[in-house]
């Protein structure tokens, strides 16, 4: 018994949760106890952009690196999947996540072959993506498929898509996480000399995660894009430190070798739920980046706090 | 049959590897010994693939072995328990154990059962008492280590590499260890056994290989060799000389220390008589900084008493040991001691502002050139000019400038924390004559060295330290090369 307390302590995911079931409650209270499918659905559909790059984000901070350029590649997928998309949908699908993957592996292999710090790269390269999304399309536009749009935003299958997805998302993430791969993510997180000296591949389990990241912000941009019958090479400007907090507010620290995918998308969700709330608390917007820093610092204070009584605790 | 041919190694300047070449059986056991920095480690990291040498090869069976990472050595069957633990300490008992090749299910997610169970049994094999769900890094050193050799031992390795891995362990642990290492030597393994403690070394090995300065020099069966004669040929003799006559100290006690007690101490007592050049030796990291730092405050002493001249020091902050006249010279000059930016000006007369000072708070800067000219003629400091960057002298003259800083504090005790490591030969004589000249105005000297023939040549005392204990005294005509080694080493010829 001890041992899956241990087990569900070690995936991170509870405080996070916690958190988001809380607001998401004070939510429910200032819509006068109402809740109903289409406020969850509203709710899944803003929050998708941010859970994927966040979740890209994610496998990056676990390795002890940040990638700044995850916004612009969001805005690069959007863009060339809006400006593709009248040669087809596939193609135009499959150019878009690609230019995620390049990403990606370009980041990966700066970082890890020429050791270059990731702070450093990633500033370089989120310049460089903004750059080429401007030049695909320089302002919001582009043709989005009706029936893919209809397909992407449907409240008609079992449940709405967007809640789906959410779902699917945070799943596949999480089996990521539950594999031979995973583990060693972990591991190097924790600490990459121990894992290299234990046989570990260290420098493909690093390179691997840039390009996973790459390949969540490239969906991301093309769901928005979807989303909001647009293209737009502003549209991941938003993301590039929101990304970061989220994957905080869910529980992982930056110094990596922590946190579960449950928790950054409970991050991701809590981050996306405040603006509802401070519409219906008949607050402006412009509070929104307030609240969002102070929750902030209260949940980094708390995972400090609880690893001070963990430590106490244990001895 | 594992054969390493030729192998050197060089870090920068530092020949850290000669032309090693040695044999190793199966089914044997073949000891590695030497002082610090003899060469060990890195001879053991070629062979684990951590570290690439420079010329030379490691045969394994006749085959020429590529060893570019340690999972290209893995692959060849050697695998490494290193002095720096490889186990990860955010992972569970079970996930470290399993790291490489854990048990999956469909879709290749990790079976948490079967990991549990398959770490369990491993677990039970080696007799080792510990739950797979516990977080490694809760867990004490020891039983760390104790799971990074059980991992490696369960891999079936043809050749298994122990640098210091008996390091945490305790008595009860070390003979788990001989346990297993004698089945691996039914099993006709091939065991290489890196370690300081000689009781150790005669435990375990078969036949022993000694490394001095990055040269092998000898090979030797276990029962040819004594523990005098390994001594000897890990300290090379006839090396030191060119020292002057000792300093002999004056009668008045200077120093005294009672019972100091920290996260680094036990129970250290001293005195230290003015004029008199005091030495700490032992293997590296056995406290003798932590001492020297606790003196000046800049280590944190959880009880003991340190008086100066009769009067009890309550040291909270460095600036309360400055106060006091101590004067601390740390091992790393370049983020401890030195503003490397600055002028050799600017960092000789740094501590000594205040005393440079006019009426109108103005630093005298006549009065200053010519207190950094004295100082730069005297020590013959090699620098362009006293306004030259100290960041652009070499490592010696950087360390005379700091030396300098605190001499013209006027110290009434100063402690060097091995201050002359990587420092040229000739500097090192003059940092010698000079530790020599302040010893004969009065100042009492305390000096940690790994340089054991430093010891030799300046100390009329010597206190060999052991974790944190001093562990022999030695004084005068019993201090030697052997003896200090023998302390720091040896089975305990009488603790102290």
């Amino acid at each position: 018994m001890k041992g899956y307390l241990e087990e569900i302590r070690n995936t991170e995911a509870t405080g996070p949760a916690a958190v988001f079931l809380f607001l998401l409650l004070a939510d429910v209270v200032l819509k006068g106890g109402r809740y109903t499918e289409f406020d969850a659905e509203t709710l899944a559909a803003n929050a998708l952009p941010l859970v994927l790059v966040a979740l890209g984000q994610y496998f990056v901070i676990l390795v002890r690196g940040i990638d700044l350029s995850l916004g612009p590649v969001m805005s690069v997928s959007s863009t060339l999947a809006a400006v593709l998309f009248p040669l087809g949908t596939v193609p135009a699908l499959l150019v878009a996540i690609g230019s995620g993957a390049l990403a990606g592996t370009v980041n990966g292999l700066l970082v890890t072959r020429l050791t270059l710090s990731p702070i450093i790269v990633t500033l370089a390269t989120m310049s460089i993506w903004d750059g080429v999304s401007l030049v695909v399309l320089p302002t919001p536009g582009g043709v989005i498929p009706p029936a893919l749009q209809a397909a992407l935003t449907s409240s008609s299958v079992v449940l709405p898509v967007p809640i789906l997805l959410l779902i699917a998302t945070t799943g596949v993430g999480a089996w990521i996480m539950s594999t031979r791969f995973g583990l060693h993510l972990r591991a190097f997180g924790g600490d990459d000399a121990a894992a290299k000296a234990s046989g570990v591949a260290v420098r493909r389990i690093q390179f691997t995660a840039y390009v996973i990241a790459g390949l969540f912000a490239a969906l991301g941009g093309i769901y928005s894009a979807v989303a909001t019958s647009a293209g737009s090479p502003i549209i991941g400007d938003g993301y590039i430190l929101s990304s970061i907090a989220a994957v905080v507010v869910g529980g992982v620290p930056l110094i990596g070798g922590r946190g579960s995918p449950i928790g950054v998308t409970m991050g991701a969700l809590t981050l996306s739920i405040i603006g509802s709330l401070l519409y219906f608390a008949n607050l402006s917007d412009f509070y929104q980046s307030l609240i969002n820093g102070v929750i902030l610092v209260v949940v980094v204070g708390a995972v400090a706090a609880r690893d001070m009584i963990w430590k106490a605790v244990a001895g | 049959m594992l054969n390493v041919r030729g192998i050197n190694k060089s870090f920068g300047a530092t020949h850290a590897v000669r032309n090693v070449t040695f044999d190793a059986a199966q089914g044997s056991v073949l000891g590695l010994v030497g002082e610090n920095g003899a060469g060990k480690s890195t001879v053991i990291k070629i062979i684990g693939g951590l570290v690439a040498p420079d010329s030379g090869h490691v045969l394994l069976d006749g085959n020429v072995l590529s060893l570019r990472t340690p999972r290209e050595a893995l692959a060849h069957g050697i695998d490494s328990v290193y002095q720096e633990l490889a186990v990860v300490g955010n992972l569970t008992v079970a996930e470290n154990l399993l790291l490489l090749a854990p048990p999956c299910r469909r879709w290749f997610s990790i079976d948490r059962r079967h990991l549990r169970f398959a770490a369990q049994e491993l677990l039970d094999k080696y007799e080792l008492m510990v739950s797979p769900h516990a977080r490694v890094g809760d867990l004490p050193l020891g039983q760390r280590q104790m799971l990074e050799i059980a991992r490696a031992v369960n891999r079936s390795p043809r050749v298994l590499v122990l640098d210091e891995a008996t390091s945490a362990l305790g008595q009860g642990e070390v003979r788990w260890l001989v346990r297993l290492v004698d089945r691996l030597r039914t099993e006709d393994k091939i065991v290489l056994f890196i370690s300081h403690r000689w009781d150790e070394i005669a435990t375990f090995c078969d036949r022993v290989a000694v490394m001095r300065n990055g040269a092998l020099i000898e090979v030797a069966e276990r029962g040819a060799l004594s523990q005098e004669r390994a001594v000897q040929l890990m300290t090379g003799h006839g090396i030191a000389g060119g020292f002057s006559p000792k300093v002999a100290p004056k009668e008045e006690p200077l120093l005294e220390a009672r019972d100091l007690r920290s996260e680094a101490l036990r129970d250290v007592s001293f005195s230290l008589r003015r004029g008199e050049i005091l030495g700490l030796g032992g293997l590296v990291g056995q406290g003798q900084s932590e001492l020297l730092r606790t003196l000046f405050a800049a280590h944190e002493l959880k009880k003991g008493q340190i008086t100066l001249s009769g009067r009890t020091l309550r040291l909270r902050h460095p600036e309360d040991a400055i106060r006091a006249q101590v004067a601390y010279v740390p091992q790393e000059r370049k983020s401890e001691g030195l503003f490397l930016d600055k002028s050799v000006a600017f960092n000789m007369t740094y501590a000594i502002l205040k005393r440079l000072r006019t009426h109108l708070g103005v630093i005298d800067s006549s009065n200053e050139q010519a207190i950094v000219n004295e100082g730069i003629t005297q020590l013959k400091i090699r620098t362009p000019s006293p306004s030259g960057r100290v960041g652009t002298l070499s490592g010696g003259n950087q360390q005379k400038v700091l030396l300098q800083k605190w001499l013209l504090t006027r110290p009434a005790v100063l402690l060097l924390d091995d201050v002359t490591r990587g420092v040229d030969i000739t500097t090192k004589t003059q940092i010698y004559e000079i530790m020599r000249s302040i010893a004969e105005s009065g100042t009492g000297i305390i000096f940690y060295s790994t340089d054991t023939d430093e010891l030799v040549g300046l100390a009329t005392r010597v206190l060999v330290m052991v974790e944190g204990r001093i562990r022999k005294s030695l004084s005068n005509h019993e201090i030697s090369a052997e003896a200090i080694v023998d302390a720091a080493i040896g089975t305990g010829t009488g603790t102290g």
